[in-house]
């Protein structure tokens, strides 16, 4: 890049010496040497072909030779110069460096919680919306630049920053802000499983204290990456099996996962599975892991598969009530005993058999039970127009997953912790969550910090194991009165305590859990960090600040 | 040897051997001082700072920062010097002002060589 300037620099002055030595001759016929700005001046506008003429007086025509002579030798230089500046600027190596210089700017001004999103799809698309309603920022990296184009298109608020190179290439998490401490997490769930595990181990050794995310399709593949210390495994089937599973023994805790995944309200139709005659259409992952599923629960369903290979597999795996055959003709469908079914469980990987499926079990038992699933992602469902009982899309199952467990970490573990507990105790929370704040409450988390609630962590400092956590619940208008929160669950350091009680101790850096409302939501951050409040909840007496001695 | 040095060792003390030209004499005075002289100093001033372009070590980036402190002070001298010649107002006071600027880029042109040939009898090859 030295070269376009020594040779302008070198033309120039050339060019310059020339019009200094040669004299020319003024207006009144006197000898005249140009001065040295006249002569730079006369070359800068010869040079970019601007040609203002013969300044200030004339030439002769000793300096006209000159000059004819030196127009060739500073022109090219110019247009020299100038054409590899530009091509420079035009250059992809060029132009791609300066992109990601603007794209590691623009990570690094990013000053709250984000995290990196890996792949643009509709899947990721949808993942991004529900993070950014939960106030986490995002960042991507996508490999093809047409659909880094869509992003743009997009026009997330907050602005999304993106990053097209391809995932593989541990510099564009690097890039994207994975060791900054504000990165909460990374997101992959690519259909590659080698580049998912892949991705784990290189951001487990970039940041050992980021979450990742990441997609796996069977139980090996899972095993495989908690071993590389991913933080949370997402298996669409299994995680569609579980939640089956809970139908079938807890509705009630069912009912309470939907409301956190906020699919569903508190107060929709409980919906339980029947624990005989039940038909699974397709054994592939999916089938495969419902069935299995079903036999820990000592239930077996008729199994119809077409596919060959897929029934060799589910002979080796013991399934014993299988068919094979095409599940959306009527004579497996009889011999599958549909007339008797009480519930249809849908689960190929191609739309358009189980559409067809569909249509031929409504005909034949329109009182089963349907469960369906969804393979492609879309704006309009056909499915969600057949008044099926359950629709099960793997990738919605993932969105909602991956957000919840990134955006609301306090309610993925409590799910988590719910799972081992029974129908009674789901009933009896279920029952207290409506009564006291509505069939749709929000969940709030609040930590026990100094950051967050500074006034609870300076009193529990100087006077530990004095505050109850039924305090929390005063309201601050009139501390007589309660506020509508209920404590799920309280994390702490060698402790997790599930749905505790109003006379528990608080501690210092304890994460809590609520169900509330907006009003109680508004409060408890006031009483948490306001001086005047959390005084007058905790004893009644408004704050003074002066007169304290009388 | 090497020719990249030899051409970049030869501005750079070019530079500075120039400009001492300039400089040198009474200050008020202005015959001892020619107007081509210091624009030849420029010409091999700017020659100067683009070889120096490129280099990313932490000398690098000093021997770039004289080359802008001594273009920038006789660009200054030079600029003065066409002002007021064009209004008949060139007095001592100005001259005075001009030869400053330019000793003040002699300074950073002797920093300049003196960091240029402590980096060379540092490299080994």
């Amino acid at each position: 890049m030295r070269l376009p300037f020594i040779v302008i620099l070198s033309t120039y002055t050339l060019a310059m010496t020339g019009l200094l030595l040669i004299p020319g001759v003024d207006a009144n016929g006197n000898s005249f040497h140009l001065s040295i700005f006249d002569a730079f001046y006369f070359v800068t506008y010869t040079a970019t072909t601007i040609g203002f003429g013969e300044l200030p007086f004339a030439f002769t025509h000793n300096q006209k030779i000159w000059v004819s002579a030196s127009i060739y030798l500073v022109v090219l230089g110019w247009f020299y110069s100038i054409g590899t500046l530009i091509s420079l600027f035009q250059n992809k190596i060029f132009l791609s460096e300066i992109a990601i210089a603007r794209f590691q700017r623009s990570v690094k001004n990013i000053e709250e919680n984000f995290v990196i999103v890996l792949g643009y799809n509709e899947t990721t698309r949808e993942i991004i919306k529900r993070m950014l309603a939960a106030k986490m920022r995002v960042v991507v990296i996508e490999m093809q630049q047409e659909r880094a184009d869509y992003l743009q298109l997009e026009g997330f608020v907050p602005n999304v920053p993106i990053l097209v190179k391809d995932a593989h290439n541990p510099n564009a998490l690097e890039y994207a802000g994975i060791k900054s401490p504000y990165c909460k997490g990374v997101i992959s769930i690519f259909e590659d499983n080698a580049l998912n595990l892949r991705i784990t181990l290189a951001s487990k050794l970039l940041n050992p204290h980021v979450n990742v995310v990441v997609k796996a399709t069977t139980a090996a593949e899972a095993e495989n990456l908690r071993d590389a210390h991913a933080d949370i495994v997402d298996n669409p089937f299994a995680i569609i099996a579980y939640q089956l599973q809970m139908a079938l023994k807890a509705p009630s805790l069912y009912k309470l996962e939907n409301w956190l995944y906020k699919t569903d309200t508190l107060e929709s139709k409980t919906f339980s599975i029947p624990d005989t005659d039940i038909i699974i259409c397709g054994y592939g992952r999916l089938g495969a892991t419902i069935y299995e599923m079903f036999k820990k629960n000592n239930i077996t369903p008729t199994v119809i598969e077409v596919n060959d290979s897929r029934i060799n597999t589910a002979n080796y795996s013991g399934v014993n009530k299988i068919i094979h055959g095409s599940a959306d003709d009527h004579f497996y469908l009889e011999t599958a005993n549909i007339y008797d079914a009480k519930l249809v469980i849908i689960a190929t990987d191609n739309d358009t058999i189980n559409l067809s499926i569909l249509s031929t079990v409504k005909k034949m038992n329109p009182t089963a039970l349907i469960i369906a699933r969804e393979n492609e992602i879309t704006d309009f469902s056909i499915f969600s127009q057949a008044k099926i009982d359950r629709l099960y899309i793997p990738e919605r199952i993932l969105i909602q997953k991956t957000t919840n467990a990134l955006s609301n970490p306090l309610g993925d573990k409590f799910i988590r912790m719910i799972a081992l507990k029974d129908e009674a105790w789901g009933q009896a929370l279920l029952v207290n969550l409506v009564k006291n704040i509505g069939v749709n409450p929000k969940t709030y988390e609040l930590d026990l910090t100094e950051k967050e609630a500074y006034e609870i962590h300076k009193y529990l400092k100087n006077k530990e194991n004095t505050l109850t956590l039924g305090t929390l619940k005063l309201s601050r208008r009139d501390r007589n009165q309660k506020n509508n929160l209920l404590p799920l669950l309280i994390l702490r350091e060698n402790e997790e305590i599930l749905s505790p009680s109003d006379d528990t101790l608080l501690q210092i850096d304890d994460r809590i859990l609520f169900a509330c409302d907006s009003n109680a939501i508004d409060d408890l951050e006031y009483i948490a960090n306001n001086a005047y409040e959390f005084k007058y909840i905790i004893s009644g007496e408004e704050r003074k600040l002066f007169f304290n001695q009388l | 040897m090497n020719l990249d040095k030899v051409i970049a060792g030869f501005f750079i003390i070019l530079a500075m051997t120039l400009n001492f030209g300039f400089w040198y004499g009474d200050p008020l005075d202005m015959n001892m001082h020619s107007k081509y002289e210091l624009f030849a100093a420029i010409v091999v001033n700017l020659i100067a700072t683009v070889l120096k372009l490129g280099d990313k070590t932490q000398i690098g980036s000093v021997l770039i920062a004289t080359s802008l402190v001594a273009n920038l002070q006789l660009l200054a001298a030079a600029t003065l010097w066409t002002i007021f010649t064009d209004a008949k107002s060139i007095d001592p006071e100005i001259f005075g002002i001009i030869i400053s600027l330019s000793a003040g880029a002699l300074l950073a042109n002797i920093t300049s060589v003196v960091l240029y040939v402590g980096d060379t009898l540092k490299s080994k090859r």
